[in-house]
Order: structure tokens, then C-alpha cells, then sequence
């Protein structure tokens, strides 16, 4: 067994009734990577993270956290932290007894290093958790979470409530966290922050794993969008149509050529050669453009 | 006008596609509360016409005038059974018998309806999208309160239908029925009214029935000492025994209990008013609080959770035992010297009442029921928790959720110990102060002995927390408040004893007047930790909920 991953899964699945919301996951998440968790809503993403924490009982496969299997939670919770998407505090202790007490059962707490977050969060301690804001409440799980020095960190859409400045604070621990070595399992819809922090992603239809790869590859797996001008007609390169990896060729006027390339450009750049070209235009999509594509798919 | 071309804001339509959003909020309120109305309709529809039905078989014509004088009189009776004024009727003996527990009961369950329905769904957040639309809190509250005091009223109505079927005096069941209808109307108004006060739930509902049963303690006041007896007219419990159903028949102790719930509802719906969704009228302070010590760990957080319903639980049981202890006196000598009621209360479940060890023990058992209640409300507590998310914070830390539930059980086995004990030295006080000749290791070793049914609570609301997580208050009180009405209703009826032994009451012994019954409580805490296992066994492997 590989006791090294962070965190892995086997066949993991769980069903709500006639609802299968996680189907047979498998997935490793090597320690030190910051991973990204997407998909769209009801994919499946929170129930794996609570499988994961053993607040769920999978009806399927395992999971396991640093060797540890999932429900073993006195063992496999002292590697980790977790911040929940909805956060629910007991209304009548303040900020600071909240933070004392998930200090004093956690998996161990840099208290030096909590009450420099609280300023950085701006989060005001001494309140009770009944008058904070949904972001506060949010913010009072993060720090109580980036202050342990837990391995992993689970975090399920952890800002969903943070205002612009706070993302920046946020995406300034995930950093710190990394470079310290802890593994972080990011589970969000603001892709702007995943694209800015996540190493490798991981892509949730329907409780299924559609795609794990970096980011990068992911780029490189998809399609650019290729713009050609030229400086006559040329009725030819409607051949381009038949070269492996070209999709959606449009002539939008006499003089321009668009098209979709999956793939190495070289094919097509030799068909171009022929041609009087002007300018050729070659756009990556946007990380949101790719995970549109994902999201909307229909299933193989 | 030249203005023809100004856009105009599209107009809303008068009435939404499905009824007007006020019968909306009335359909929502109707929802919540028809399951609990039915069920507490029915028992008190059907159990006072069975009592009064077995009345008839039972004792008719067995008490003389003469001793149905002395019992009138005598205010220690009066004090704690309320005042027993037509017993030789069918009916005066069901109101004698049943009317202040029905009232307790009807009354705590409106109340705590009322802040069911209104303070908890608002905390949840579910009246922000209710709000959101084109009602106002008072329209939303006012509908609310209107649904309440329709169902808190249908148990006294079925009250009087199920006695008039039962064959009793008209009059009698219909100002019975009345009264009963305005303690639950009360309580529904007073549970509304709390709820626009305290912005928690818990603390709504704490605030309602304290008003509740502060009323109880004044009616007791009122009818043990002669010269308060005026508390009566402002006490639900009072003013029905002031109807005096069945014999002096008198209907304006109705009319000032529906004032009274005029005066609570008009109280809530004003104080709807201008406040903040989701914030009560009596905001707690939202800082400066020093952090607690105490929170730093399982133990502690169990504690600091305890602490406050120990001190409310604790002033309430002080109180109702000091009274105990105090009434001891007045009445021993009132049943030494009246056998006839000796023998009865003995029928009725209160043997041994000529000495004040046994007279005590009588009470203690009584006791068993809130400190059951108190056992029950503890886990209800952290099933309410588990619901709203409280607990996966702490559940993604390294803490078993068996381990963070026993140390909750740890902690309210302990706070009823405590509350026994308070209970015990709480009748030891009364006692001494009028010379009753009761030793405080009496006292404590009779108010300790009805632990073991406490116990037995605790244990079916972990067993129900595990299995059925939405009904750990029902299930948990169920072998207290159930096992003292079964008891009651067998031991008053003659029925087969296997019925009465189904009751754990059956198997305590009358301390301080007898010696523990060391093999009842050995069972009984045994068959606690059964259900106690095969609850957390459940819970620690079943979905956390919320
Ligand atoms: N307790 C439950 N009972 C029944 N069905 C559930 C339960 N919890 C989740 N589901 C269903 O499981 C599916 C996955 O839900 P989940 O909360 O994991 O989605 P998600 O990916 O986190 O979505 P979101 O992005 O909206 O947070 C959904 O179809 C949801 O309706
Ligand atoms: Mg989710």
C-alpha cells in the first residue's frame, strides 16, 4: 500500500437512497500537492469530503488519509483539518473559545501562528459566534485550520463567503501551507483561485472522476482556438477540415479562417505554409472555458 | 399628461399563483404542528372520559361527606394534588385526578410548540426566504400564533367532548374543557411571546415553560397558604382550579385566562414588530466576554454546556421540594387522621403516606420524571447539534463521536445526580424548618433512589439518538413520564399486575420509608446500558445528519 499518498480513495461510492451521489472514486492525492476538487453543483464533491472524514458511511470502497484508513478517525484525524462548506458554531461562545476548543482537541495548533492569522483575517475573537457573519464564521474555521500543523488540509469551499481582500489572505496561507509541506484538498467553484493556487486538478460529474491532471496538461489537452488572416482567398485550406485534431472550421470572410486544434499544431501549419497567411492568432482557452467544457459534457 | 413614454416598473400581480402568501405561511404552520396536536388531542380526549368511565366501576358512593369536607380543607391536599372539590362525582374526581397534569402537559407541549415553529425556524434561517417575499415578521408571527392557538385549544375541546361522551355533567366538562383550552392557549402565546425575546431556541423555550411552571408553583402557594390564595388568579394552574368544574361551575376564571393569553399574543405580535429577523428583543450581550478556561477540552466543553441548564433545572426542583418538605407536617397529621384517603392515595399510587419518610418517598418518585426529562433534553441537545452542523467541526478532529457523546452522558448522569441531590436537601430543609423529623441522609438516600429511572431515560435517548435521531426528547422522557402514568392508571384501576410492571416505577422501593430495591435499580441501569450500547453503537456508525 502506498502510505505516502495524502489521501486516496478506492472505489469509493455512497448513495442517498435512489440518489448515487459518489460513484466508485478512485483517487490519490500525493502529499504536497495543492489539489483542486471541482465540479458543478451536486456532483458529489461535498459527500466525498465528508466521506473522507468519516462523517459519512461510504456504502462502497475506502479511503484512506496518510495510511490511515478514513474511519479509524482518532488515528486518520490527526493529519488533517477541515473547514466545512456551511459552517455552524455554537452560538454562544465566542470566537476565541471556538478557536481554544478546536485547539484543544486538534491534531496539535501553532498558537503563535493562530493569533497572527486572526489579524491577518481581521477577525474580531472576543464576539460570540452567534453574531458573525456567514464570511467570519468561515474565517474562524480557517484559522483554526491553518493554524494546525496537521499534513492535510481539507477545505470545501472555503471562501465562498470571503470578501476580495480575504481570497488574497486565503490564497497567501494556501502558499505558506504548501511551502511548508502541508497537502491541501480544495473543493471550490471560484476557479480564478484554483487556477492560482492548484498544482493538479480533479473534475467530479455526477459522482464520477472525469479528469485528473495538472494544470497545465489540462491546457495542453485542450483545444486552442486558431485565427488565420490572409492576403487573398484561399478556398483550399477548407482541407483543413479533414487533418487530424481540427474541428469547427469556419470561414468567417474570404479573407479569415477560424478553426478548433486539439493537439500538435505541425499538421496544420503545413497545410498553412501553401497559403498566403498575414497573421495566424493562436488563443489558449481559459480555465473556465475547460472546465465549461467538463461540466457541461455528457457523459461517454 | 405628455409622460406616456416612462417606462413603468412591471406590477407585481395582486395574489401569488398558488392562494395569498399569508395562507401560505398558515399552510407552513399547520404542517409543523398537526402530528403533535393530533397526538396530545387524542390523550386528552380519551384519558380523562377512561378515568371518569373507571371511576364509575371503582369508587362511586365509597367517600362520605364528611371526609370529602376534610379533604377540601386541608391545605396541604389542596397544595400538592390541587383542590378536590366534587369527588364523588365522576367528573370532580377526573378533574382532581388529571387536571393539573394534563395542564402541565398541554401547557409545556403549546409552549414549546410555540417556539418550535416560530424561534427554531427562524434561527435555522428559513424565515429569511419566508421574509424575503411581501410579508412582514408580525404578519408571519401573528399567522403563526393564530395556528397555535387553534391547536393548543383542540386538546381541552376534545377534553370535553370525550367527557360529555363519558356521561358527566355538561357544564362541568364544558368549563373543564375551557380551562384546559386556555392553559394551552397560554402556554402557545407565552411560547410566541418568549420567542420574540430570547434569540435561541433552547432559551425560548426555557423562558416559556419556567413562566409555566412558575405558575404551577403559585397555585400551589396560593392553595397551601389561605392568605395568598389571590396568586390563584394570576396562575393558569389557579384559575382552573377556581372554575372548580363540576361543582361550583364558575366561568370568569375562563374569561381571565383568556385575557391572559389576550395579553401574551398582543405581547408577541407588538414585539414582532420593529425587531430584527433572526435577533431577539433581549439581545445577549455580543462581546467582552472573557474566553472560558473551561473550553479547552472535551470534559470541559460537556460542563461548560451543563452549567446553565443545572442552575435552571436546579432553582425550579429546589423550589417544588422545598414546598415538599415544608407541607410534610400538615400532611401526615391530615392522613393519619382521615384513613379513607390514606387508603385511596395508597389506590392511587401514593402507599405508606401516615409517616413522613413514606410520605416523602411518595414525592421522590415524582421526581423521577424531571430529572428523566432533564436526561432526555441533554442528548435532545446534542442531536439538535448534530442537525444544525455543530458537531463536524469537532468531529473532523480527532474525537470519536462515541467518545465526545459518552463524555455528554458522563456529564448529565452527573447533573442528575446533582439535581437529585438538590431535590433531596431541598425537602430536607423544608422539612427540618417545620420539625419534621426527616434526617438529610433520608432525604438524599430517597431523592438518590429514583436515579436509576433517570438512568433508564438517558439510555432511550441515546438509543434513540442513534436509531431514530429526530425523536430523542419523545423517546427519552417515555420511560419516565409514560411509566408514572401507566403506574398511576394500573394501581387506580386494579389492572393485571404484569401491566403495572411494565412501569420502572413498579420497581422502586419507597425510600426512605423502605429499603432500596437493590435488584429493581441493578435492572434497571442494566437495561440502560443495553439501550445506552446499541444507541452509540448505531451512532457511531450511521451518517452524521447536517
Ligand atoms: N443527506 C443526503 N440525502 C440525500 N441526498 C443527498 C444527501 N446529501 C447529498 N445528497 C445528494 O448527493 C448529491 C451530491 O451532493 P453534494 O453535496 O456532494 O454535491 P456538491 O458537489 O458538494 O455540490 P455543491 O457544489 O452544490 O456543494 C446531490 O445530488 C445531493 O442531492
Ligand atoms: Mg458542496
Amino acid at each position: 500500500m502506498d502510505t505516502t499518498a495524502a489521501l486516496r480513495t478506492e472505489h469509493l461510492s455512497k448513495r442517498f437512497g435512489t440518489t448515487l451521489a459518489v460513484d466508485g472514486l478512485d483517487l490519490t492525492v500525493p502529499a504536497g500537492e495543492v489539489f483542486g476538487f471541482l465540479g458543478p453543483n451536486g456532483a458529489g464533491k461535498s459527500t466525498t469530503i465528508r466521506m473522507l472524514l468519516g462523517l459519512l458511511r461510504p456504502t462502497g470502497g475506502a479511503a484512506w488519509i496518510f495510511g490511515d484508513r478514513a474511519d479509524d478517525v482518532q488515528r486518520a484525524h490527526r493529519h488533517l483539518a477541515y473547514v466545512p462548506a456551511d459552517v455552524a458554531l455554537w452560538p454562544t461562545l465566542t470566537g476565541q473559545e471556538c478557536l481554544d476548543l478546536l485547539a484543544g482537541v486538534g491534531p496539535g495548533t501553532d498558537l503563535a501562528y493562530r493569533d497572527e492569522l486572526v489579524g491577518r483575517f481581521a477577525l474580531e475573537p472576543d464576539r460570540r459566534a452567534g453574531t458573525y457573519s456567514t464570511g467570519n464564521r468561515q474565517k474562524v474555521a480557517l484559522v483554526a485550520a491553518f493554524a494546525t500543523r496537521a499534513p492535510l488540509l481539507v477545505l470545501d469551499e472555503p471562501t465562498s463567503g470571503l470578501d476580495p481582500l480575504m481570497e488574497r489572505e486565503f490564497r497567501r496561507c494556501i502558499a505558506e501551507a504548501a511551502d511548508r509541506g502541508q497537502t491541501v484538498f480544495l473543493s471550490s467553484h471560484q476557479l480564478a483561485e484554483v487556477d492560482a493556487v492548484c498544482t493538479r486538478v480533479g473534475i467530479l460529474r455526477r459522482g464520477r472522476l472525469v479528469e485528473v491532471a495538472g494544470l497545465a496538461e489540462l491546457r495542453r489537452l485542450r483545444r486552442s482556438e486558431v485565427v488565420v488572416d490572409l492576403a487573398r482567398p484561399a478556398p483550399e485550406l477548407r482541407r483543413l477540415a479533414e487533418l487530424p485534431g481540427v474541428a469547427d472550421v469556419r470561414e468567417v470572410s474570404d479573407l479569415r479562417l477560424t478553426l478548433a486544434l486539439t493537439g500538435p499544431p505541425g499538421p496544420v501549419l503545413g497545410a498553412l505554409a501553401e497559403a498566403d497567411v498575414v497573421r495566424i492568432d493562436v488563443r489558449e482557452p481559459s480555465l473556465e472555458e475547460i472546465f465549461l467544457d467538463y461540466y457541461g459534457e455528457v457523459p461517454a | 399628461m405628455t409622460a406616456t413614454t416612462t417606462r413603468r416598473p412591471p406590477r407585481a400581480p395582486a395574489a401569488g399563483a398558488g392562494g395569498s402568501p399569508g395562507r401560505l405561511v398558515t399552510g407552513i404552520a399547520v404542517r409543523q404542528v398537526r402530528r403533535g396536536t393530533l397526538v396530545v388531542t387524542l390523550l386528552a380526549g380519551l384519558l380523562p372520559a377512561f378515568v371518569a368511565i373507571q371511576y364509575r366501576s371503582t369508587f362511586e358512593g365509597t367517600i362520605g361527606p364528611a371526609s370529602l369536607a376534610a379533604l377540601a380543607d386541608n391545605p396541604a391536599i389542596r397544595t400538592l394534588f390541587g383542590p378536590a372539590v366534587a369527588l364523588d362525582d365522576a367528573g370532580g374526581f377526573t378533574v382532581w385526578r388529571l387536571g393539573t397534569v394534563l395542564g402541565v402537559l398541554v401547557g409545556v407541549w403549546a409552549a414549546l410548540t410555540g417556539t418550535r415553529t416560530t424561534r427554531a425556524e427562524e434561527e435555522a434561517g428559513r424565515w429569511d426566504l419566508l421574509l424575503g417575499g411581501r410579508l412582514s415578521l408580525p404578519t408571519v408571527v401573528r399567522r403563526h400564533l393564530g395556528v397555535l392557538l387553534v391547536a393548543a385549544a383542540l386538546p381541552g375541546a376534545a377534553l370535553a367532548v370525550g367527557l360529555l361522551l363519558a356521561g358527566t355533567a355538561a357544564l362541568g366538562a364544558v368549563l373543564f374543557g375551557a380551562a384546559l383550552a386556555g392553559i394551552g392557549m397560554t402556554g402557545a402565546a407565552l411560547g410566541v411571546l418568549a420567542a420574540q425575546l430570547a434569540p435561541e431556541r433552547r432559551t425560548a423555550s426555557g423562558m416559556a415553560v419556567a413562566v409555566l411552571l412558575t405558575g404551577l408553583l403559585m397555585r400551589m402557594v396560593g392553595d397551601g397558604v389561605p392568605a395568598l390564595a389571590w396568586l390563584h388568579w394570576f396562575s393558569p394552574f389557579g384559575l382552573l382550579g377556581r372554575v372548580e368544574p363540576y361543582a361550583g361551575d364558575r366561568p370568569l376564571p375562563v374569561l381571565v385566562l383568556l385575557a391572559m393569553v389576550a395579553v401574551a399574543g398582543s405581547g408577541a405580535v407588538v414585539m414582532a414588530g420593529g425587531r430584527d429577523v433572526g435577533r431577539g428583543r433581549l439581545a445577549a450581550r455580543d462581546t467582552g466576554r472573557r474566553a472560558s478556561r473551561l473550553l479547552r477540552s472535551l470534559p470541559g466543553l460537556a460542563v461548560h454546556r451543563m452549567r446553565r441548564p443545572v442552575l435552571a433545572w436546579g432553582a425550579g426542583l429546589g423550589a417544588y421540594f422545598l414546598l415538599i418538605g415544608l407541607l410534610a407536617t400538615s400532611m401526615i397529621d391530615f392522613l393519619r387522621e382521615n384513613r379513607a384517603f390514606a387508603d385511596m392515595a395508597a389506590q392511587a399510587g401514593f402507599a405508606q403516606l401516615g409517616s413522613v419518610q413514606g410520605y416523602v418517598a411518595a414525592l421522590f418518585a415524582l421526581l423521577a420524571v424531571p430529572l428523566g426529562a432533564f436526561a432526555a433534553t441533554r442528548i435532545a441537545a446534542t442531536a439538535a447539534d448534530e442537525r444544525a452542523g455543530r458537531l463536524s467541526l469537532l468531529y473532523a478532529s480527532p474525537v470519536g463521536r462515541v467518545r465526545w457523546v459518552l463524555t455528554e452522558t458522563a456529564a448529565g448522569a452527573g447533573a442528575v445526580l446533582l439535581l437529585a441531590a438538590i431535590a433531596g436537601l431541598a425537602t430536607w430543609a423544608g422539612a427540618a424548618w417545620v420539625g419534621a423529623g426527616l434526617g438529610p441522609g433520608e432525604a438524599l438516600a430517597g431523592a438518590l433512589s429514583v436515579v436509576p429511572v433517570a438512568l433508564l431515560c438517558l439510555g432511550a435517548a441515546l438509543a434513540a439518538l442513534g436509531w431514530a435521531p429526530s425523536a430523542v426528547l419523545g423517546l427519552g422522557v417515555l420511560p419516565a413520564a409514560g411509566g408514572y402514568l401507566l403506574l398511576v392508571l394500573a394501581d387506580s384501576f386494579r389492572w393485571p399486575a404484569w401491566v403495572g410492571d411494565l412501569s420502572p416505577f413498579t420497581h422502586l422501593a419507597a425510600v426512605p420509608a423502605e429499603p432500596w430495591d437493590v435488584a429493581g435499580a441493578v435492572v434497571m441501569m442494566a437495561l440502560a446500558a443495553v439501550l445506552a450500547a446499541a444507541g452509540l453503537t448505531r451512532y457511531g456508525s450511521r451518517d452524521l445528519r447536517g
